[in-house]
């Protein structure tokens, strides 16, 4: 039936290579969380982003895998919690593929651990009646816990291939392509819906067997820790501390110090002026690369001095804590408050996520429950949550102003995101859902993944965001060369210089923010450094752009995940929000006579 | 001990005691499902880690955090 099986049958006809009109197609289908997607960067040597929590495949990943001479396709799906009744959009997703007669073989992936769910889904594979292979995966987490799975007695009995394995280890891979040309039909009778909890039951119960636990206590000690509010929320001010120490201060001050100010303003800038004036006898054209808002002077300039260094050092930070699968745990505490926003605890997961990438976080909105859920979230990532890059502008200015500053900023913001979540809890009609949410296993985070990662976001971040960056940067020049850019600052005075008490320049900096938020907080950046603005105005600015919808490309993924209508809606009210909100903090900070 | 002192709600169990389920609750239509689909159906032995300021508990070897009125619904016999 499949691939390998198929190249085996008529090893005269091509012995090297297998050729057909539509390639084999196989499925990793299972549980969220199990390890699909590292086994299909195993099975194909591609990398797909891999995390300790559930959601990371929100796409379909497709990959090329050779099996005995043949080229066959592998895709990678989101963990499905079932198949059958009220499913999620990924599990409607993981089915269609399954049922559409696109696949020709289906490879379950098992948290060994958890059996007995897994069989439920197992059951309900035979039923759509594709050739499967089952891969119990992370056996020796299992071994660990104590548990023995009795595997040869297991694929008798289902009829289907069981293969051992340890896919972040490689272990059982070969194995695995060997089983893939052995997958067959399930052979037990497909039980009627409410029975597939029944068959799993008992099958759990004839085939796996419970040993004297050896080494889960470290595991289990430190969960405990992290869940209990007596030890987790103080370990919860130290993660944040930790991060604060990491990113704003060697990623924002120590290393944008070595790049921004070391290499490129005693480097590239000046050797990029002096070969600009030697090669480009046109002033336009010199403006328009080394000016003052030249491609190369501020394009560049502040993509890769000034943001990249510190989204760097976040998207390395965030993959330690991503894989040590400890930021699930937070939906504990947060649980309570989420509800009166009209989302649950799992909401957090989105929301932490909106500190890498406000765009990517949307996205992820999708592992939420109700449409109401979903709109409310993708309504307060783009309120709300600064993403990496911004982050980075944000610790950067105000760590250099106090400590008593960046307090106001974010207790500002986390306020404003309260009332408009409360607000829209009652004002959009619909459900929220219960909260029902797995915790992934503590683990010590291999550092050859977080690097992988890291290193994937930055490439990421250097193809969507430094072309936006030039792109501003054009805009800004063009507005300036036609004299519009003072038309625009001369129209935004009354708003920048009047209410919001800033300098008249920074109007400038918000046509920057309307294309990236963190491109112009880059600009605030340079405004603060150059002493520009003082403690109150940086406060202030800083603020109104984080409330700022995040970037082109996160309005664009709202348009797509929440349509145009409801997209242009949240546009408007964040940007009425973001303006008032900063009068008014402007209006009580200079009433109050405060100066950070 | 007639079988009504053996079996309570997870919602009302101590924290660190364990049990068997006997069923979920149906009054939510959706939550019986979820639940059973992450491994919580009759049969399944469950153990309290944590009953503040969620619900923490274990089935099999999944850790599950859930709320107050989620816990409420599932019906457990006490070992």
């Amino acid at each position: 039936m499949s691939c390998a099986q198929a190249a085996v049958r008529e090893p005269a006809a091509d012995p090297v290579l297998t050729l057909r009109a539509r390639p084999r197609r196989i499925a990793l289908v299972g549980n969220a969380n199990v390890g699909k997607s590292v086994l299909f960067g195993r099975l194909t040597g591609q990398y797909a982003v891999v995390s300790n929590y559930p959601g990371t495949t929100v796409a379909l990943t497709t990959g090329r895998v050779m099996l005995g001479g043949e080229v066959c396709e592998l895709v990678d799906t989101p963990g499905v919690t079932a198949l059958e009744g009220a499913l999620t959009e990924d599990e409607l997703v993981a089915r269609r593929i399954l049922n559409a007669g696109q696949t020709d073989v289906v490879i379950q992936v098992a948290d060994a651990r958890n059996l007995r769910r897994a069989l439920m889904l197992t059951s309900q594979l035979a039923a759509i009646g594709r050739p499967m292979v089952l891969a119990l995966n992370m056996i020796d987490e299992a071994r660990v816990h104590g548990i023995v799975i009795d595997a040869a007695g297991l694929a008798a009995r289902l009829g289907i291939p069981v293969i051992e394995t340890v896919a972040t280890e490689g272990r059982g891979i070969a194995e695995l392509r060997d089983a893939i040309g052995r997958a067959a039909v399930p052979a037990f009778d497909a039980p009627h819906r409410s029975d597939h909890a029944r068959l799993a039951h008992d099958l759990a119960v004839q085939y796996r067997r419970y040993r004297r636990r050896s080494a889960a206590r470290v595991q289990e000690r430190l969960g405990r820790l992290v869940r209990e509010p007596l030890t987790g929320l103080p370990i919860l001010a130290i993660v944040l501390y930790g991060m604060y120490l990491a990113v704003g201060v060697f990623g924002a001050q120590t290393l944008v110090g070595l790049i921004e100010a070391g290499l490129f303003k005693q480097f590239i800038n000046p050797g990029a002026i002096a070969l600009v004036n030697w090669a480009v006898p046109w002033a336009a054209a010199r403006d328009f690369l080394v000016g003052e808002y030249g491609l190369i002077t501020m394009g560049l300039t502040y993509a890769i001095a000034i943001v990249l260094p510190v989204v760097a050092t976040f998207f390395f930070v965030f993959g330690f804590l991503e894989d040590s699968g400890y930021i699930p745990r937070l939906a504990i505490f947060s649980d309570r408050i989420f509800r009166t926003m009209g989302l649950n605890g799992k909401a957090v997961l989105p929301m932490v996520l909106g500190l890498g990438c406000d765009t990517m976080a949307t996205m992820t909105t999708r592992i939420l429950g109700t449409p109401k859920e979903r709109l409310i979230a993708v309504l307060l990532l783009a309120l709300g949550i600064p993403c990496s890059a911004q982050l980075a502008t944000i610790l950067g200015i105000l760590g250099g102003v106090s400590f008593a500053a960046l307090l106001t900023l974010f207790g500002v913001v986390l306020m404003q995101m309260f009332l408009v979540g409360f607000l829209a809890a009652r004002a959009i009609p619909g459900e929220r859902s219960e909260f029902i949410m797995e915790l992934p296993p503590l683990r010590l985070p291999q550092l050859g993944n977080i690097v992988r990662k890291t290193l994937l976001r930055v490439r990421w971040y250097l193809g969507e965001a430094v072309p936006l960056f030039l792109i501003g940067t054009a805009l800004l020049f063009m507005l300036s060369r036609f004299g519009l850019l003072t038309v625009l600052t001369d129209a935004m005075e009354p708003v920048v210089a009047g209410l919001l008490g800033l300098p008249r320049d920074a109007a400038a900096v918000f046509v920057m923010g309307f294309l990236r938020r963190d491109y112009g907080a880059a600009g605030l950046f340079q405004m603060s450094k150059a002493g520009h603005l003082d403690g109150v105005q940086a406060v202030v600015a800083l603020t109104v752009m984080t409330l700022f919808v995040p970037c082109v490309a996160n309005f664009l993924m709202m348009i797509k995940e929440q349509g145009l209508k409801a997209a242009l809606g949240i546009l408007g009210a964040v940007t009425v929000i973001a303006l008032g909100t900063g009068i008014a903090l402007n209006a009580v900070l200079r009433g109050l006579h405060v100066a950070f | 001990m007639s079988p009504s002192d053996k079996t309570r709600r997870l919602s009302n169990m101590a924290a660190g005691s364990s049990g068997t389920v006997v069923r979920v609750m149906r009054d939510n239509s959706d939550r019986a499902d979820r639940l059973m689909a992450l491994g919580v159906t009759p049969g399944a032995s469950v153990t309290v880690l944590q009953r503040f300021p969620g619900v923490v508990f274990l089935c099999d070897h999944t850790e599950l955090a859930v709320e107050p009125a989620v816990a409420k619904a599932i019906v457990v016999e006490v070992e």
